[in-house]
């Protein structure tokens, strides 16, 4: 079964200086959220976000869904998953990394199994399929 | 050349059929809950990665077009931009991203439907987002003048 999500978006005047805002997404869960890019090209972002944060937001829960899916598979539902995505954009390039950090409460599991299912959930997510064309997508995974 | 990181953090708990997560992004600009069946059944009021994914198209093409725009000589009074994330089993190959539509309303001075039209097609190349996510979707994007305000006529 297919599942669609949807996003509006408004932008107001040029790229520069003038700034968009995410009115509202399907689920009613957010919005409006503003952007504009300075929020994405510089370093402070004076609390707007920016595709690229939506899309680490994105790919940790994609990760983190997956792990947790993955894990139970095998026998050892997770109890606690804290997962976080950095998305790195250069400006005129694009993105050219994302680094995933995982770092799991497992009962009954150990290390090298741990590693084993993010490393599985990493290349199984639908978001990191998607993504595939990013040039470094890097895990650093361990237990709690 | 700068860098520009952005973060964000999800912490889960529990199985996949039954926990659910919460999304906090490294600005602080949302704090959001996120589960399973809120991602393949009715959202329920919870978002999802394809929702997140469809608010970043859409933001990353809106930033696109508004560039485009000024570059073919005209003047963005608004751009209403919206975007559809398509997620669906694929035989074989388990859940995928299969499509992301983009449906533009566009208010400008200085540009016509076929100046709107290239300057559509150009942010698509442009959009760093459209790249990426056609290793796995199709990306279809609808541009269309706003009948209300600004100009149609090149004026």
């Amino acid at each position: 079964m297919a599942a669609e999500r949807r996003a509006s978006v408004t932008w107001k005047g040029d790229l520069m200086s003038g700034s968009g805002t995410i009115d509202e997404v399907g689920s009613g869960t957010f919005g409006p959220l503003d952007v504009s890019w300075p929020a994405r090209a510089e370093a402070a972002t004076g609390g707007k976000t920016s595709p690229e944060e939506l899309i680490a937001a994105a790919h940790a829960s994609c990760f983190s869904m997956a792990l947790s899916g993955g894990l139970a598979k095998t026998g050892n539902p997770p109890e606690r998953l804290r997962t976080s995505a950095t998305v790195t954009f250069v400006p005129g390039t694009g993105i050219t990394k994302i680094a995933l950090e995982v770092r799991g409460s497992v009962p009954g599991l150990d290390e090298v199994g741990f590693r084993e299912a993010a490393e599985a959930a990493k290349a199984g997510c639908p978001v990191s399929k998607a993504l595939a064309g990013v040039p470094e997508i890097t895990l650093d995974a361990g237990l709690e | 050349m700068p860098r520009i990181e952005r973060k964000a953090e999800v912490a889960w708990r529990g199985s996949l059929a039954r926990g659910s997560g919460v999304a906090t992004a490294g600005t602080g600009a949302f704090e959001l809950p996120i589960d399973l069946p809120s991602r393949v059944g009715d959202p329920g009021g919870k978002t999802s990665p394809e929702e997140l994914l469809a608010a970043a198209h859409a933001g990353c093409y809106t930033t696109s077009l508004a560039g485009e725009i000024a570059r073919a000589g005209g003047t963005v009074d608004r751009l209403d931009v919206r975007c559809t994330v398509t997620m669906d089993e694929v035989a074989g190959q388990g859940h995928l991203i299969v499509a992301s539509e983009l449906d533009v309303e566009a208010r400008a001075d200085g540009i016509d439907a076929d100046g709107l039209e290239r300057a559509a097609r150009a942010a698509d190349d442009g959009c760093t987002f459209s790249a990426l996510v056609r290793a796995s979707a199709t990306v279809t994007v609808r541009a269309r003048l706003s009948s209300e305000g600004g100009s149609s006529n090149g004026g």
